[in-house]
């Protein structure tokens, strides 16, 4: 552990990052180290467990596991730090939960000391834009753009967990129509455009794509809908999950709405890390840009090709 | 009326004998700790020469009991301890006195709002901290002195400030009874909100008419002085006896001279939005601010006049009374009393993106809805939607905006007129537009008042408004900028989308941007809504925490016309009660100074805020601090500051203070 970043988080990774993205832990990874912030491993780490899923069930089990996860990070003294709008949400509301129930924390601690461990609390959970919005600022992410888009019309897509519930998350009230990533991206030159319904959900959340995948792809066909119709380049968003259903979710809309959505959907889909690295001018290698044709089968599944030539193009003629 | 006997002689040198009374105040306390125990524990204790136990002290037999041993001599200093200070200390203390002891050798400890309600769940540690304030008490008790109490004379005036329904009624009602009322309104006209108000619900009476009789009644009134456009910007003094400076802004229109003729309104090239129209109206730098304004003086608003000269030319204004070198006049008065009657704000909705209101022109505010029913209104009670000026076939109201709202950019609090003035306004539009669609969307409807229930029941009824109880998630806007709204009905269990041609949001009431200029000069405090606080919820709902200061109607919290009206004349007659009695007893806690260790450094001087302290000189001590009793207020900032501890605080004195803190340790 070195002294000498400004910033150091614990890496919360999660389940769809490793195992369905790894290429958003990557850009995620080289984009921190080029702003100064280390963030450590968090040996241990299970599932954070998905917020959908475990809470709705039960919720002492979702709290002693996001509460386990804590710790690990306080056993380093650093906050924990999700690239997951799911991970962020459990994590969050947990620790607002524990640091505002006296009771429920020395419950949890009861069970914890089963496995030896006790929460001790404090140590906010962020989510990078978080991080990069509130912790940097946009006025020192600026100092690191090199190049910037002359032409990239960008449909942003927040996600849920990221903002709600508004009372449990930082952002000062900007929860209904938040900003905070439409200004991030706009640092690239990229423009973002307001499209209908730019707020909705990707379709995934809350365990529909696991039961009804149909369902699932109907949120997210009207979302692509209402995106091409805006006229977006690419979708850039900041959760794994919402990425899968809109990658691979579009191959879901092409198939199961293909008579109704007229034109199949090509639209690449790049997690804000990746894009902030292209305009910090990192290698798009270590930011996981890169994909080996020979591969099949395994994301990205919606060809970002379109996305690498216009940083060949713009990027170039940009600056 | 108990007689009181004669007081039971303390020189201050006699060996304390303290008695002290744990109250197990039903189960509040001794629900929580052993009051058995603190009893035992307070005999340990020195000078304790008795300690009982009591379900409620305050209770008759319970302050017998005090009495008791008072009277038969067991005990020279008394200690209760039990709930506030706050609530019961007079109730003791009166004990005290009826018993024949100085009240001022009594003290009180609060183990129930700072032990045994803080820490309810966890007793032990409440026991440990219901001990640490048993035991301060009684180190204080040791070394209290018998005290008199001040009487002062109070000024038979009444400073009221706010011009709206409730100011007026205040003035009024206190100017029937022969007292002096300076009443101060910051803009250039009283009427406050009501006056920009239409009809009124749910009697559906126009605002106007029953309040313009009013605002001629206070202009007319000998007892009132009528203060408009001026502003109170320095009050000291205490209860009786305030010393109030008022600032009266320059109208810059010599009001002997004018004529109200209107001619510089028609010439003035300045055009501005109208604050009484709000934004929906326009009127010029030189104005009146409606047509029934009283004063009807005229007004140029400095801020946008571009002094073109034209209207003091003397073929616009004939008899020469624009004066650009108008000077603002301070005017310095002494007043008994103080009510607060400064009213609301309205909750400003733009943060609420999802409603659009600052977005899309068709969305408005309630206030907005009533200006455009208004018959004296923009469009002479014709409502049109901003757009495209045409009349709307169909108007949504939503409820609850910037009300009762947990989270953040909202208040927690329920508005109490949103759900009848939405109620209002939809039946107003309704008898003239039968065929238009009304909705009204709700959380609940609060129809509590005298005929608001049955006004409610007969909007649905008989007018066919409709009531759709659920929240609107969100609204975007069409092409032809009509409102298309999102929303769950509830009650059906079913998500819809409505276009409605108008949407009006009803915004709740909000405690004065400024509320923190009239806190800091009057020194009274607000509640955690914002609003001013009373000094108790219940009981004093019209009195503040300083003595003399009274508020009345929305300042205090959201209220209806009736409400606060019923407040205001509630605070009249409270101050009122203090001007007729003529004097008032205050609590002796002010400095004083012993002159043997004063050396006339001077530094309290500079210390006091209240400009109570001057040097003077002494034949035995040279140059000494001396303290204007009636001007100080206690605070402690000499004595904390005097390097030579010459200055105490009576009741509060470094001596009681070291005991309590040394007793801590």
């Amino acid at each position: 552990m070195s002294e000498d970043y400004k910033w150091r988080y614990g890496l919360f990774l999660g389940c769809v990052i490793p195992n369905r993205y790894p290429m958003i832990e990557a850009s995620i990874r080289s984009v921190f180290d080029h702003l100064d912030a280390e963030l450590l491993d968090l040996p241990g780490a299970s599932c954070c467990p998905a917020p959908g899923v475990f809470r709705a069930f039960h919720i002492p089990t979702w709290l002693v596991i996001a509460a386990r996860n804590i710790t690990i990070a306080e056993e380093l003294g650093v906050s924990p730090i999700t690239g997951c709008n799911g991970c962020y949400g459990t994590l969050r509301d947990a620790w607002y939960e524990l640091e505002h129930e006296f009771e429920l924390k020395k419950e949890v601690n009861e069970y914890l000391a089963k496995v030896g461990r006790t929460y001790k609390g404090n140590l906010e959970p962020k989510h990078i834009v978080q991080a990069l919005y509130l912790d940097m600022g946009l006025d020192y992410l600026k100092d690191f753009i090199k190049l910037k888009f002359s032409d990239l019309k960008v449909g942003v897509h927040y996600g849920c967990h990221i903002v709600k519930p508004s009372d449990k998350r930082p952002w000062q009230g900007e929860y209904e129509e938040p900003r905070f990533l439409d200004e991030i991206v706009e640092l690239t030159g990229a423009k973002s455009i307001d499209y209908k319904e730019k707020y909705m959900c990707c379709g995934a959340g809350g365990a529909v794509r696991t039961a009804v995948k149909e369902v699932a792809a109907d949120f997210t066909r009207e979302k692509l809908v209402n995106m091409r119709e805006a006229g977006v380049d690419i979708i850039i968003n900041c959760c794994p999950f919402c990425h899968l259903q809109l990658d691979l979710g579009q191959m879901e809309v092409n198939n199961f709405y293909g008579d109704v959505i007229g034109e199949p959907f090509h639209i690449p889909v790049i997690y804000i890390t990746q894009l902030l690295g292209v305009a910090f001018g990192m290698d798009p290698n270590l930011l996981g840009l890169i994909k080996n044709h020979e591969l099949t089968g395994v994301s990205p599944f919606i060809p970002i090709d379109p996305f690498l030539n216009m940083v060949k193009e713009q990027l170039v003629e940009g600056r | 009326m108990t007689e009181i006997k004669k007081e039971i002689e303390i020189t201050g040198n006699e060996r304390p004998r303290i008695g002290v009374y744990i109250c197990h105040c039903g189960i509040n306390i001794g629900g929580v700790v052993s009051v058995p125990d603190l009893m035992e524990y307070a005999k340990t204790l020195p000078n304790v020469e008795i300690a009982q136990e009591y379900k409620f002290f305050c209770s008759d037999v319970g302050q017998k009991m005090i009495k008791e041993d008072i009277e038969a001599g067991k005990v020279n200093r008394v200690v209760v301890a039990a709930c506030s200070p706050r609530m019961h200390e007079p109730t003791f203390r009166i004990a005290c006195k009826e018993a024949g002891l100085n009240q001022f050798l009594f003290e009180m400890a609060n183990i129930r709002e700072h032990s045994t309600w803080v820490h309810m769940k966890e007793p032990e540690g409440a026991y440990e901290t219901a001990k640490d304030h048993i035991r301060m008490a009684i180190a204080k008790a040791r070394e209290l002195v018998p005290l008199e109490v001040q009487k002062v004379k109070v000024e038979p005036s009444c400073l009221i400030i706010g011009g709206g329904i409730a100011g007026m009624n205040a003035a009024l009602d206190l100017a029937t009874q022969g007292y002096k009322v300076y009443l101060v309104e910051k803009t250039p006209t009283i009427g406050g909100h009501m006056a920009q108000l239409d009809k009124t619900f749910p009697t559906m009476d126009c605002s106007s008419c029953i309040l313009t009789p009013k605002m001629s009644e206070v202009s007319r009134e000998k007892n009132i002085e009528l203060l408009t456009y001026s502003e109170v910007v320095e009050v000291t003094g205490y209860i009786g006896n305030f010393e109030v400076t008022i600032l009266k802004k320059p109208h810059y229109v010599d009001q002997e001279k004018c004529t109200a003729c209107g001619i510089c309104i028609d010439t003035c090239p300045v055009t501005v939005g109208n604050e009484f129209e709000i934004g929906l109206g326009t009127r010029k730098a030189i104005y009146v601010p409606f047509p029934q304004a009283v004063p009807g003086q005229y007004t140029i608003d400095m801020d946008n006049c571009i002094k073109c000269g034209i209207c003091a030319r003397t073929d616009v204004c004939e008899p020469e009374a624009i004066n650009f070198d108008d000077e603002p006049e301070y005017l310095k008065v002494k007043v008994g009393t103080i009510i607060v009657a400064t009213g609301w704000d309205l909750y400003d909705p733009t943060p609420l993106k999802q409603y659009g209101y600052g977005k899309y022109p068709n969305v408005i505010t309630g206030l907005q809805m009533e200006r455009l029913l208004s018959s004296f209104g923009p469009v002479i009670g014709k409502p049109v939607r901003p757009s495209d000026l045409k009349e709307p076939h169909s108007i949504a109201f939503l409820q609850c905006v910037g009300s009762r709202n947990f989270r953040e950019g909202g208040n927690q609090y329920c508005s109490r007129v949103c759900c009848m003035y939405a109620t209002k306004q939809a039946r107003q539009y309704k008898e003239k537009h039968p065929e238009a669609d009304v909705y009204i969307f709700y959380m609940d409807i609060r129809a509590f008042g005298k005929g608001y229930e049955e006004f409610y029941e007969s909007a649905g009824r008989n007018y066919g408004i409709n009531y759709i109880r659920g929240r609107i998630a969100e609204v975007s806007e069409d092409e032809d900028h009509n409102i298309v709204i999102r929303a769950e009905d509830t009650l059906m269990q079913q998500p819809l989308e409505l276009k409605v041609d108008l949407f009006v949001l009803s915004a709740g009431l909000e405690p004065r941007a400024d509320a923190d200029t009239i806190t800091s000069l009057l020194r009274i405090q607000r509640s955690a809504d914002g609003f001013f606080l009373e000094a108790h919820p219940k009981l004093r709902p019209v009195d503040t925490l300083t003595e003399g200061i009274f508020i009345a109607g929305v300042a205090q919290g959201p209220k209806d016309i009736p409400d606060a009206v019923a407040q205001a004349k509630g605070a009249a007659s409270s101050a009122a009660g203090l001007m007729a009695k003529g004097e008032v007893e205050i609590e002796p806690f002010f400095a004083v100074v012993r002159p043997e260790r004063c050396i006339g450094c001077g530094m309290c001087v500079e210390n006091c805020a209240y400009g109570a302290i001057e040097l003077v000189d002494d034949k035995r001590f040279g140059t000494v601090a001396k303290i204007n009793e009636a001007l100080c207020k206690g605070c402690g900032a000499c004595s904390g500051n005097c390097r030579c501890s010459a200055i105490d605080i009576k009741g509060f004195t470094g001596t009681q203070i070291y005991s309590i803190i040394t007793d801590r340790m």
